[in-house]
C-alpha cells in the first residue's frame, strides 16, 4: 500500500473461483498492482491504517473497470508489534446477496400487498357499516319522509359516532316538529276555512236580515225610496230597515254600530230586532228609541254603543216625527231646492247610558222632497293620503241631480265616494237610504 | 297618535295628539285602565286630537262611567271638529267640556 495517499496498492494474492459463484471476475497474478479507482476505497485504506478501525466495508454497485457490482470488506493485517502492515480484502458479489434477498423482498411484497388488500376490506367494511350503513339510513328517511310527512321510527343511536348520532337526533327531532307543524297548520287551515264559511253565512244572515227588494211596496203610490248598505268586512254594524207600521205609517230606520266586524254585527241584530218589533208595538219614536236604549243599556258589557235615526212618516199627510239617537244629520231636499243638512234634534247614542230621553221633532214633507239619511262611511270615507270625503263633497254629489230617483241619486253619492277615495282600501261600513215623497195622487 | 299624561296627586291630565280611531283606541283604553285607578280628577286635552271615530267615542264614554263613580272627568279645548262629532252623537249631553 502506498501509504502516502493510499493512490496505489499491489495485491499479494487474489484467488478467485468463478465457478462458486458464478461471477465474472478477473484474477490478478501475484504481486499485480492497481491503482485506488476509488476515493471511497482511499477513505476506508486510511481509516484501517491511521485511525485503528477493525473492518471497513465498501458497496460498489457502479465499477469502473468492467467488474460486475460487488461488495468488499476489509480487516487489517497486523505484525506481532501490531501495527498494520495489510490489508485483508474479501470481495463478495453483490449478486449473491440480491439472489439471497429476492425470496424475502418477495414475502414481504406479497404479504404487504395481501396486508392491503386485507385491510382494504376490513376498512370498507367497516366504513360501510359505520358510515355509509347510517348516512343511508338517515337519507333514506329524510327521503320518506319528505314523500309521505308522517313521523317515521325514530332513528335513535344509529352509530357509535357523536355526529352520526346527532345528525340522526336532528332529524328525529325535525320530523316530530314537522309533523306537529304540519297538524297545527292543517287545523289552523280547516278552522280559518270554518269561520270563513261561517262569516259567509253570517253574510248572508245579515244581508236578508233587511229588506233589501226595490221597488219595496210597488202598490204604494205615494212614496218611494232606495236603500243600500256595504260592509267593509263580511259583516258589519250598518243597517237600515223600513217597513209599514200600519196602512198609512212607514217606519224608516237607519243605525250604525261602533266597531266593525262580528261583535258590531251582532249588536246590530239585536239593536234592528228591537227597533222593529218596538215601532211594530206602536208609539213615537223617541218613546221607541227610550225603550231600545234601556234594553241595549241592560246587557252590554261590552260597552258598545250604536247611532240610530228612526222616521215614521204619515203617509196620507207627509208628516215626518222622527228621533235621532247620536246619527248624522239627515239631508232634506225640499221639492225645486237643493239638499241641504237638517241640523235635527240630538240625543245620545244608544246603548250608552242607560234612562237617557232622546228628543222628538217632526218635518213636513210636502210632494216632491226627498230625505237622504246616511251612516258616517259616507261623509268619513277616507282616500289613501287620509284626506275625508266629508259633507260638503256628500251634499254636492246629492245635487248632481237632485230630481233624480232615490235609486239614482244613491248611485251619485256611491260614485263620487269611488271617485275620491281613488280605490283606497274601504274602512267603514257605508249605508244611504233615500225617500222620495210623492203625496197623495202626485207623481213628480 | 300621542297620548302624553301628567299626572299630580289625584288628578290626571291626558293629553291626546293625531287621530283617535280604530286603530289607536285600544291604545288610550290600555292608558286609562293604567293610571284611572286613584283619580279622582281626569282632565282630557283635545287641543291636538284631530278625528274621533265611534271606537274613540267608546273609550271616552267608558272613562266617563268610571270616573263618574270616582270623581269627575273633563274635556278641555275642545275643536270645531270634535265638537261637532260630540253634538251628532249627543255626547255633549253627558260630557262635561269646558
Amino acid at each position: 500500500m502506498d501509504r502516502s495517499d493510499y493512490g496505489s496498492f499491489v495485491s499479494i494474492f487474489n484467488p478467485v473461483d468463478n465457478t462458486v459463484d458464478d461471477s465474472e471476475s478477473v484474477e490478478w497474478e501475484l504481486g499485480h498492482r492497481r491503482d485506488t479507482t476509488n476515493e471511497e476505497y482511499r477513505q476506508k485504506y486510511r481509516a484501517i491504517y491511521e485511525q485503528g478501525s477493525p473492518c471497513e466495508t465498501v458497496y460498489r454497485v457502479k465499477t469502473t473497470d468492467g467488474q460486475p457490482p460487488h461488495i468488499t470488506t476489509m480487516v487489517p493485517v497486523r505484525n506481532e508489534a501490531g501495527e498494520v502492515t495489510a490489508i485483508l480484502c474479501m470481495q463478495r458479489p453483490i449478486r449473491e446477496i440480491d439472489d439471497a434477498r429476492r425470496p424475502y423482498l418477495r414475502k414481504v411484497v406479497l404479504a404487504t400487498v395481501l396486508l392491503a388488500i386485507v385491510s382494504s376490506v376490513f376498512a370498507a367494511v367497516f366504513i360501510r357499516k359505520q358510515f355509509v350503513k347510517p348516512i343511508r339510513k338517515v337519507s333514506d328517511e329524510a327521503t320518506r319522509f319528505a314523500r309521505e310527512n308522517t313521523k317515521g321510527e325514530n332513528l335513535g343511536e344509529i352509530s357509535r359516532y357523536e355526529e352520526l348520532s346527532r345528525l340522526a337526533g336532528s332529524i328525529d327531532t325535525m320530523e316530530k316538529d314537522m309533523v306537529n307543524y304540519i297538524a297545527n297548520l292543517t287545523a289552523a287551515t280547516a278552522e280559518k276555512e270554518r269561520i270563513a264559511s261561517e262569516l259567509s253565512l253570517a253574510s248572508t244572515i245579515q244581508e236578508n236580515s233587511i229588506p233589501n227588494d226595490f221597488p219595496a211596496f210597488p202598490q204604494r203610490k205615494e212614496f218611494d225610496f232606495f236603500a243600500s248598505m256595504e260592509p267593509a268586512r263580511d259583516v258589519g254594524g250598518d243597517f237600515y230597515n223600513f217597513f209599514l207600521v200600519d196602512e198609512d205609517h212607514l217606519a224608516l230606520v237607519i243605525g250604525d254600530v261602533s266597531g266593525k266586524g262580528i261583535p258590531a254585527a251582532l249588536f246590530m241584530m239585536v239593536t234592528n230586532i228591537l227597533i222593529s218589533d218596538r215601532t211594530r208595538m206602536g208609539g213615537g219614536p223617541a218613546e221607541i228609541l227610550r225603550f231600545v236604549n234601556d234594553n241595549l243599556c241592560e246587557h252590554n258589557k261590552a260597552e258598545m254603543f250604536v247611532t240610530v235615526w228612526l222616521g215614521i212618516l204619515e203617509i196620507s199627510t207627509g208628516k215626518l216625527t222622527a228621533a235621532n239617537g247620536g246619527h248624522e244629520y239627515p239631508a232634506l231636499r225640499r221639492a225645486e231646492g237643493v239638499f241641504e243638512l237638517v241640523r235635527d234634534k240630538h240625543g245620545l247614542v244608544l246603548g250608552a247610558m242607560d234612562g237617557v230621553l232622546c228628543k222628538e221633532y217632526e218635518l213636513q214633507l210636502k210632494p216632491g222632497d226627498r230625505l237622504f239619511v246616511y251612516t258616517d262611511g259616507v261623509p268619513e270615507a277616507t282616500a289613501a293620503d287620509n284626506g275625508m270625503f266629508g259633507k260638503e263633497r256628500m251634499l254636492a254629489a246629492l245635487n248632481e241631480s237632485p230630481d233624480g230617483s232615490p235609486d239614482q241619486i244613491l248611485r251619485n253619492v256611491r260614485r263620487a265616494v269611488d271617485d275620491f277615495v281613488q280605490g283606497a282600501e274601504q274602512f267603514d261600513d257605508l249605508t244611504m237610504l233615500c225617500l222620495k215623497y210623492k203625496g197623495k195622487g202626485e207623481n213628480q | 297618535m300621542k297620548i302624553t299624561k301628567k299626572q299630580n296627586a289625584s288628578s290626571l291630565e291626558i293629553a291626546l295628539e293625531g287621530r283617535l280611531d280604530t286603530t289607536t283606541a285600544p291604545e288610550l283604553e290600555r292608558a286609562m285602565k293604567e293610571s284611572l285607578d286613584g283619580v279622582s280628577e281626569l282632565t282630557m286635552d283635545f287641543e291636538k286630537l284631530e278625528y274621533i271615530s265611534s271606537a274613540g267615542l267608546r273609550v271616552l264614554l267608558s272613562a266617563q262611567k268610571k270616573m263618574s263613580r270616582q270623581g269627575g272627568m273633563k274635556l278641555v279645548h275642545v275643536g270645531e271638529i270634535i265638537m261637532e262629532v260630540f253634538e251628532v252623537t249627543g255626547f255633549t249631553d253627558i260630557l262635561t267640556i269646558e
